[in-house]
């Protein structure tokens, strides 16, 4: 009988399967960490898994998630020209020294001699040449996007010598500098730049010139990144510049936050990248190490579009700013690790200041501002003025795993003032679709933005230059226009400074920002025996000065 | 092998082709009506700073700016001499990403194929020897349970219980053979149900067979009654079942391969839907519709040759206790 | 096995509902039936509690006297948010068994009666609706339309829809050939008329017990889509919903069984349902 053939092969095909996936399951439980010594000093060897919840889209260095999740694997397999820590603090990395003219057009940048990108191709001034380049302008019929937060002000750039790079912008470009250190700003390889797009989108023809290569990799699976030994030009700022201690870094796709975290917590796994913060709490408990930086950028908040009714009404967007129980999200979302925003920009950023008093709760202000603007409350607790009802549409920000539930809190402290709140959660396509700001429809968008410099908020204000303008104000507030040219136009930071203060503290007076919290969107749960890990201003989480202690 | 035969295997063959090209342009029909692609939904993403202006610009310039139509036939065309492009997202070969995530999805289909097959048998067998009374009744209920079940559950009540409760298989390493086995079995239960109320009918139709009768007069052992007189006509019709239910295991791996963290065709699917990877898509439907098309063109071309009480009357009439009539259609399960 | 009786002095569904032969388990599902019934009309008669709105201090509380179900990340009541999810759940599923009976049925129907190349054409659309794995032209359908509930119950009878017409055009080519139908063209009586009075009703009998096993069957894939993330956002509370946002904090366990408990048991006595709808007396 044919069926009963059938069974057999299938019945063999299946135990020959299953004895290669008993022999794979053996040889994965011989390949223990080595052993470690003591605590404080550092230990050479051992290997991590590090279980993330996506690996992003594609490879191609330009078009991959760098601001997300592949900027974990680009920050040990690439270098930057310089390094910002978690303070906004500039220091050299590849470019050892920098200067520039008075007008802040033209950048010569004096390379370190002797680093190599992995495929040994020199990190010389014609290959930085080749990365800005394709930063400003990608190669978008081959599908090669430009680094969007690229200064769109670059004219070109010419290799003077071997180590010398000059870099000539059409404007001053006060924001080239910290632009080096953000993370879209990676080093590849020439060689792998030249490369059509379907072979940079294979990971493992791609080289830099990190601490790490790719050792191996599997879309949507996992990559193994191992140590190069010959690695010696790290940024000194993070204290070492020779090779990495650990030999190598598994980043794992587990996408269930609870099993990233029931990982680590068995054992299995050493770090869990965004837990959910309700975890964190008995996680730091059982000893577990509990990281929470906070990226250089805005604060998580609702940039409110003045164009849309009620929210063009100074009085409601006031009420609004004062009937958010700030701490009440932290209590119940989020814990202690989070901070009160304290601006519309986060307290690290170089130039934010303490307005912690316009962002104080207080709902009896709310009622009355709204009492007196004659909104009425109704049988239902729903404010009406002139036959419509208060309402506020959020729409959860995709790329915030708490914004739903914030979204949801915040729904109830409006609601107790007569607000009519509304929760519209999106995935990332729609999302990307239909919010925008100012959008017909939008009352609210929720920001969730890092940057590098201070600086960039004037480009969001308003829609001069290609603004971003966040609020829909246009060119129709002043003393906004008059703040951001002075910001966009100053030569220093120190006369940058007095000026920024005074924008942090008109637009939350103004309500055109509602601040939630300070942002934290990449969070770490850490094995304990995991040393001396260093974050960056961009919030990612650096193993290469990292050990791992018995 | 007679004319009447090779008209009819022609026949099919012909509507096989037919049925694989119509899901092709359905899958492209239905996925070009979403707004968006993945090309903007990358650049829209509120941290890469590029302006409408700009998106519309590199959209323009990888020519997903052209007619639906247009761009149908270029695929159309392309996909007829064996090529099936680009993904759209992660920009590599299609044919390397579904070749890549293949063999887990086979591994954990004919597992939990396997799983369905055995956890099936030992109903319908326990349905013959247990007491009427008691276990029988309760045995006829598993499949309906089984039924009722999300495999979504099964499946985070076993990595609860197994994976961080006992600490049987380590949930991070999701191609081991124990995380194997137990994604099979949340894959299988389902399953499982649908071949068990197939085998369970056959075994009640067939042991109220003379032959069946006159066999039991005879003296014979119930074990050997079951195995040779009723268990073998009663596999023809679950050679059937399994036909249709491959579609499900398919589908059903989607979700568990989710739920365990598996990287398979599941899984990519996930991740081209949610970033609406169209020829991705595409290729995945078209195969699924392949598998599924050719296995029942084998089960439809065998069936004749095999089953003597089988005959051709233009329209293929297998099945001696058919899909169709048993239990109006097959009961179908969530993994469907 | 054959359901389809094509006597006119069958057994009416009430006159078995009320007969004293009705099996335990099948009153029990009936039961839990009319629960979910009652739950998905009236949700506020059965519980004190606030769905949305929680107590922000009595977040992730197990279940208790005073928390039937536990409290959830937000403190809110998780047996309140299950019942007021009983509506959209129930509902989505009986959207999607629609779309299935009517849009299956009619294709059905066409195909069965009518025959000849209209037969041929819906049948290779048929062939096509069957080869994509349903789950899959679910999970496409609904991509295409939008994540929402109604969405996903709408993609969900798109995914029957080839089941149904299956069965309907079988069932209506058997009463075609039957005796009593072939009298009734040899007295004389309309194409239309026949359709209307004798096929449709002896082959929609035989659809009824599949329609109410495609209820059960849409909960849970309307469940799945939900559990992957193409359902209504928060705070709707649909029960897939309450298991896909359990399934973050496992930590807390009845976060999962509370809403899988009572899906299970309603799908369960729905299939209960069905299985003795189609039993034959």
């Amino acid at each position: 009988m044919i069926d009963r053939l059938f069974f057999s092969s299938l019945s063999r095909r299946r135990l020959l399967t299953a004895t290669s996936a008993l022999a794979f399951a053996a040889l994965v439980t011989t390949m223990q960490p080595s052993p470690a010594f003591s605590a404080d000093t550092p230990v050479e060897g051992g290997d991590i898994t590090f279980l993330i919840d996506s690996l992003g889209d594609t490879w191609i260095p330009n078009n991959s998630a760098i601001s997300s999740f592949q900027g974990h694997i680009w920050g040990h397999v690439t270098d930057k020209l310089l390094y910002v820590d978690a303070d906004g603090k500039v220091s050299p990395w590849i470019a050892e020294r920098w200067e520039q003219n008075d007008t802040a057009t033209e950048f010569t940048l004096h390379l370190k001699s002797g680093v190599t990108f992995s495929d040994g191709t020199p990190v010389d001034a014609s290959a930085v040449v080749a990365n800005l380049d394709i930063w400003y302008a990608g190669r978008k019929k081959e599908g090669i996007n430009p680094i969007g937060l690229f200064p769109k002000t670059y004219d070109h750039a010419e290799a003077v010598d071997a180590t010398t790079v000059k870099v000539i912008f059409k404007k001053p470009t006060l924001g080239l500098i910290p632009t080096l250190g953000y993370h879209g700003s990676i080093l590849i390889s020439p060689k792998t730049l030249a490369q059509p797009a379907t072979d940079q989108a294979d990971l493992s023809k791609t080289s830099g010139s990190g601490p790490y290569v790719v050792e191996s990799w599997k879309e949507g699976d996992f990559v193994k990144l191992v140590k190069r030994k010959d690695y010696n030009w790290g940024p000194a700022a993070v204290g070492q510049t020779g090779p990495a201690h650990l030999d190598s870094i598994t980043y794992k796709l587990v996408s269930e936050p609870s099993l990233r975290v029931a990982s680590v917590q068995s054992e299995q796994a050493d770090v869990a990248y965004n837990a959910s913060p309700q975890e964190l709490v008995t996680l730091q408990d059982d000893g577990f190490t509990v990281a929470t930086p906070r990226y250089l950028g805005f604060v998580n908040g609702l940039a409110i579009n003045t164009k849309l009714a009620p929210y063009d009404d100074v009085k409601v967007r006031q009420a609004l700013q004062s009937g958010i129980n700030r701490q009440e999200i932290i209590d119940t979302v989020y814990t202690p690790d989070w901070k009160l925003a304290t601006s519309f920009i986060q307290s690290n950023v170089p130039g934010a200041t303490d307005h912690s008093d316009l962002l104080a709760y207080n709902p009896e202000k709310s009622e009355k501002l709204l009492d007196e603007d004659g909104w009425v409350k109704g049988a239902d607790g729903i404010r009406t003025k002139d036959g419509k009802a208060l309402t506020l549409t959020l729409h959860s920000n995709p790329y915030l795993a708490t914004s739903k539930s914030v979204d949801e809190l915040i729904a109830q402290q409006l609601g107790k003032i007569g607000w009519k709140v509304n929760i519209q959660a999106y995935d990332v396509v729609t999302f990307g679709e239909k919010v925008k700001y100012g959008g017909p429809a939008i009352p609210a968008y929720e920001v969730t933005r890092s940057f590098i410099d201070a600086g960039t908020v004037a480009g969001i204000l308003t829609n001069a230059n290609n603004g971003e303008n966040w609020f829909a104000l246009d060119e129709r507030d002043a003393k906004l226009n008059e703040l951001r040219d002075k910001i966009a136009g100053a030569a220093s930071i120190d006369a940058r400074a007095p000026l920024l203060d005074e924008l942090q503290k008109y637009i939350l007076e103004q309500g055109y920002f509602i601040p939630r919290t300070q942002i934290v969107q990449r969070i770490y749960v850490q094995s304990p025996k995991l040393k001396n890990v260093t974050y960056n201003g961009i919030g990612y989480a650096s193993y290469y000065t990292a050990w791992k202690s018995e | 092998m007679n004319s009447a035969y090779r008209a009819y295997a022609a026949k099919r063959l012909f509507q096989a082709v037919v049925v694989i090209l119509l899901a092709y342009v359905l899958t492209f029909v239905v996925v070009s009506i979403l707004p968006g692609d993945p090309i903007t939904n990358v650049l829209r993403n509120p941290q890469s700073g590029f302006s409408e202006e700009e998106i519309a610009e590199i959209i323009a310039a990888q020519g997903l700016d052209r007619p639906v139509l247009v761009q149908l036939w270029s695929s159309l065309s392309a996909f007829l001499t064996g090529d099936l492009g680009i993904s759209m997202r992660s920009h590599r070969p299609v044919a390397t990403l579904i070749g890549e995530v293949l063999p887990s999805t086979l591994i954990l289909a004919a597992s939990g194929l396997l799983v369905a097959l055995v956890l099936a048998v030992v109903i319908a067998y326990g349905t013959r020897f247990l007491p009427k009374r008691y276990g029988q009744g309760l045995l006829r209920g598993f499949p309906s349970l089984f039924l009722s079940v999300p495999n979504f559950v099964i499946g985070l009540v076993l990595i609860h219980i197994f994976g961080f409760q006992l600490g049987i298989f380590r949930v991070i390493e999701p191609d081991s053979f124990w995380a194997t086995f137990f994604a099979a079995i949340a894959l299988g239960i389902p399953i499982s149900a649908q071949i068990a109320e197939v085998l369970i009918a056959n075994l009640d139709h067939e042991a109220d067979q003379e032959y069946a009768a006159v066999a039991r007069s005879r003296g014979l052992s119930k074990a050997r009654l079951f195995a040779r007189h009723l268990l073998k006509p009663s596999s023809l019709p679950v050679v059937t079942v399994i036909a249709l239910t491959i579609g499900e295991l398919l589908g059903g791996s989607l979700i568990t391969e989710t739920v365990f963290g598996r990287t398979g065709i599941g899984s990519l699917v996930q991740r081209s839907v949610s970033t609406q990877d169209l020829p991705v898509l595409q290729a995945v439907v078209s195969l699924a519709a392949v598998v599924f098309v050719v296995v029942n063109l084998i089960a439809d071309l065998v069936y004749p040759l095999l089953d003597p009480r089988v005959k051709l009357l233009g329209t293929p009439q297998r099945r001696p206790v058919t899909a169709d009539d048993n239990s109006s259609g097959i009961p179908t399960a969530v993994t469907s | 096995m054959t359901f389809a009786t094509y006597n006119s002095t069958r057994l009416s569904f009430w006159s078995r509902l009320t007969s004293d032969r009705l099996p335990f388990t099948v009153a029990l599902s009936f039961l839990i039936v009319a629960m979910a019934i009652a739950w998905s009309l009236a949700p506020g008669l059965f519980t004190s509690h606030d769905p949305v709105n929680g107590v922000p201090a009595h977040k992730l509380l197990g279940p208790s006297l005073q928390y039937w179900f536990g409290t959830d990340h937000l403190g809110r009541d998780l047996y309140t948010r299950v019942v007021y999810g009983t509506a959209s759940s129930v509902s989505s599923a009986l959207i999607a068994v629609l779309i299935g009976v009517f849009a299956g049925g009619l294709i059905g129907l066409l195909s069965g009666f009518l025959g000849g190349w209209v037969d041929t054409t819906l049948a290779r659309l048929v062939d096509v609706l069957l080869a994509i794995p349903k789950f899959l032209l679910a999970v496409i359908v609904v991509t295409a339309i939008g994540f929402d509930t109604t969405n996903a119950a709408i993609a969900t009878g798109v995914s029957a829809v080839a089941v149904f017409a299956r069965v309907m055009r079988s069932e209506v080519i058997k009463t075609r050939q039957a005796t009593f139908v072939e009298a009734a063209y040899l007295a004389g009586g309309s194409r239309w008329h026949i359709l209307w009075r004798h096929v449709l009703p002896n082959a929609s009998r035989s659809v009824l017990p599949l329609a109410v096993l495609h209820f059960g069957d849409s909960i849970l894939v309307i469940a799945s889509l939900a559990f992957l993330g193409y359902g209504d956002p928060p705070p709707a509370s649909d029960w897939g919903l309450l298991i896909s946002i359990g399934k973050d904090y496992l930590k807390w366990p009845w976060l999962v069984y509370a809403p899988a408990f009572v899906t299970i048991a309603t799908v369960l006595s729905v299939n209960r349902i069905s299985r003795w709808l189609r039993k034959t007396d």
